[in-house]
């Protein structure tokens, strides 16, 4: 249908389309930012907050205030926004929208699992648990009482079996260090994602393509930089790689094998687009970088809204207000500590 | 002299010896008693200076510490549940020893294993792994630095114990035991001063009665012959029954009707 | 006293999520066989008693050399952390990311400026 969307996408999907875009709007300006950086207290961040869409959220919060718990109403926030949505959305947008929050869940089935491994109260595990991952029968898995069982409980009752019958055998829960178990899990879903994007064709899939893509490649650096001197073996590493985005496949070849940042970042730099991201750091400067592929996400983020009947605005809306609460946490934690100096070096600022 | 303040003993010369002796090692004690303390006190007071500068710096770093996790944070999103998951063994402990100063057992901590290389390297593998693993260097150097800071600490509380107690002993040699000693000593010197002298003035009467016996024998003698065998029967079988101390309270009562009120002879 | 076996002694930590977090992240956190740790993670749903209960615990231990404890939660238990005198194991105050490091209050350094306060300059 691609090119014919424009006829039908608003007759379906017009009023989720206008509500998101009404969201975005919402979002934190830089003004915003500049505002709350002069904070002196978390009281004074929570009375500027409660100038925008958190208001409501936060305005019965009592003092003293914590960090958290300005970040727990935050993403309340979003996780209303979010369930609203996903309640007035119709196929296929609903399974897209489900999509979107499959990452949380693969946490959230994660901590059940290694909660369950060293015996820890269910209902502690629920709480830690993000709340755009929770499905119905989360709270079933915490009751397994062996490996076996727990996988059997997880193939049956998550909307993540598919992954899971994919890459893990039962034994694999036992043995398997659990953040490889976990971007194991990560790469199926992105693969998964990507296909299912490809699938809905037109707008989306361009859209998406473009999104998936930058996440798979920002994936495969983070993993790489962060198995350097590990026990990881390089095939392990290469397993851990999606099968798409602008690295696939000759990236990965030389990523797999990279052994220092230097090495990372000539492996990187032959795609044009990251070379450009890679240019703002000056050599040896590692630590930047996950700001600046913030930066570059949220760009690539704020773009998706410039195209009309497309998907990809909702998972665009999804990750910028997370990276907004990210923000606000940093702004939060800096005048909570009293480090007002590097409040700047946190925010990503949206618009 | 009032008996307050010196030990119930019998004044005799080897007592005297013992006090002198214990006197003289009371003195010594305190001496060396005095040098530990001051010994005490000099590490003390390092250890005070620095505990002091420990602390604050451990105020920073704690603050740079609880910074590095808000940076890890930041990047990796929530993993606080996958640290407490992966905890088991520890791989940082504290080994004790002690250090001794001036006698005083000093116990020091060391920080055993460098932490967290097997299991933990690996979170935020997907996103933020760098910054949990600077988090964690940055937390390994506070744990350093607070395992200095209580060895200090535990040096603070037990030099402090140490150094009450040595002042305690040392104010006890110097105002208790030294003084009683002291005191004890010249009442054993007063009385046997005091003895030595009636002693002397004992003789000395012992030494006049035998002059005026002689005398009076010579005059007798001089007298009349036959009347001297009978005064000496009279006066003579009593002096050998008594013994000794017969003569001398003979000789004291006899110096009381001589003498009469003389304040110094007591008995 | 702390057995200095081959192993090492513990250290225990009473603190706040994020501060505890931390030293578990740097190593020091020890779970044993029989599921008994050597932290507690105070949140708003602590009580005063589980704290001072905890605190008891880990000074009475024996493979425990070193206590820390947030200051702010010190302050909650602060009769029993003024009456704690031994000096192994080595209760210590720590501050947490929230309550920057404030000298006074602590136990140790107000009986070191107490005796030499003048000296110290403080």
């Amino acid at each position: 249908m691609y090119g014919f969307e424009a006829a039908s996408f608003n007759i379906k999907d017009g009023y989720l389309d206008a509500v998101v875009r009404g969201h975005r709007s919402g979002l934190l300006t830089q003004a915003d930012y500049n505002n709350l950086a002069q904070c002196e207290t978390l009281d004074d961040i929570k009375l500027h907050l409660t100038g925008t869409d958190y208001g409501p959220y936060l305005a019965n919060e009592p003092s003293p205030l914590h960090v958290t718990t300005i970040v727990d109403r935050c993403t309340d926030k979003l996780v209303d926004d979010w369930t609203k949505m996903r309640c007035n959305a119709a196929q296929p947008l609903a399974t897209f929208m489900d999509y979107c929050t499959y990452g949380h869940m693969i946490d959230n089935v994660v901590l059940i699992v290694t909660g369950t491994l060293h015996e820890r109260d269910v209902q502690e595990l629920l709480d830690k648990c993000h709340p755009l991952g929770m499905f119905d029968s989360i709270a079933t898995l915490a009751v397994a009482s062996n490996m076996r069982e727990l996988y059997r409980l997880v193939l049956v009752d998550t909307p993540l079996a598919p992954y899971f019958s994919e890459v893990l055998t039962s034994e694999d829960l036992d043995e398997m260090n659990i953040e490889i178990m976990r971007n194991t899990l990560y790469k199926a879903y992105l693969d998964d994602f990507a296909q299912f994007c490809n699938r809905l064709g037109g707008t989306t899939a361009e859209v998406m393509r473009d999104l998936l893509a930058f996440e798979a490649d920002r994936r495969a650096l983070n993993i790489t930089l962060n198995s350097i001197g590990t026990e990881l073996t390089r095939d392990d590493r290469r397993k851990l790689y999606s099968n798409f985005g602008l690295l696939y496949p000759h990236g990965h070849t030389e990523l797999a094998v990279a052994e220092d940042f230097d090495q990372i970042r000539n492996a990187m730099e032959k795609c044009p687009p990251y070379q450009a991201i890679f240019t703002k750091m000056g050599y040896g400067e590692s630590q930047m970088l996950d700001k600046v592929l913030y930066e570059e996400e949220v760009r690539r983020l704020v773009f998706t809204f410039e195209q009309q009947f497309h998907y990809g605005v909702f998972f665009a809306y999804m990750r910028l207000r997370e990276q907004e609460i990210r923000n606000i946490m940093w702004v939060s934690e800096c005048v909570a500590q009293d480090q007002k100096s590097r409040i700047t070096d946190g925010i990503v600022y949206i618009f | 002299m009032s008996t307050q303040n010196r030990y119930v003993v019998a004044p005799t010369v080897t007592v005297l010896a013992v006090m002198k002796g214990r006197l003289s090692g009371a003195i010594k004690g305190h001496a060396l008693l005095k040098k530990k303390a001051d010994a005490l006190t000099l590490r003390f007071r390092q250890i005070l200076k620095k505990i002091v500068q420990t602390k604050q710096e451990m105020g920073k770093t704690m603050r740079a510490s609880a910074f590095a996790y808000t940076e890890a944070r930041y990047a990796a999103g929530d993993f606080k549940h996958t640290v407490f998951d992966s905890v088991e063994g520890a791989s940082v402990k504290v080994a004790a020893s002690q250090d001794n100063v001036a006698g005083v057992k000093i116990p020091k901590f060391e920080r055993l294993g460098n932490g967290g290389e097997t299991k933990m390297n690996l979170t935020g593998l997907g996103a933020g792994g760098q910054q949990i693993q600077t988090c964690r260097k940055a937390y390994l150097k506070a744990t350093d630095l607070l395992i200095e800071l209580a060895s200090l600490q535990t040096a603070f509380l037990t030099l402090d114990e140490a150094i009450k107690t040595t002042n305690r002993r040392v104010n006890a040699l110097d105002n208790v035991v030294r003084p009683k000693l002291e005191n004890t000593i010249a009442y054993i010197k007063g009385e046997l001063d005091e003895l030595e002298r009636e002693e002397f003035f004992r003789l000395k009467k012992v030494q006049s009665k035998k002059k005026r016996d002689a005398d009076l024998l010579q005059k007798e003698k001089e007298a009349s012959g036959a009347n001297d065998h009978s005064k000496v029967a009279n006066g003579g079988p009593a002096a050998p029954a008594d013994g000794f101390m017969g003569s001398v309270k003979k000789a004291a009562s006899n110096l009381l009707d001589a003498v009469g009120a003389d304040e110094d002879i007591v008995f | 006293m702390a057995a200095p076996g081959p192993e090492g002694s513990l250290m225990a930590i009473i603190g706040d999520e994020d501060t505890v977090t931390g030293f578990m992240l740097a190593g020091v956190g020890n779970v044993d066989l029989r599921k008994k740790s050597n932290y507690l993670v105070v949140n708003e749903k602590t009580t005063v008693k589980q704290i001072e209960d905890t605190f008891k615990e880990f000074v009475n231990r024996e493979d425990i050399a070193i206590v820390l404890i947030n200051q702010q939660h010190a302050s909650m238990i602060r009769h029993v952390v003024d009456s704690y005198k031994k000096p192994i194991p080595a209760v210590l105050e720590i501050p947490s990311k929230e309550h920057p490091y404030d000298p006074t209050q602590d136990s140790i350094l107000s009986r070191v400026k107490l005796m030499f306060g003048a000296e110290m300059g403080m």
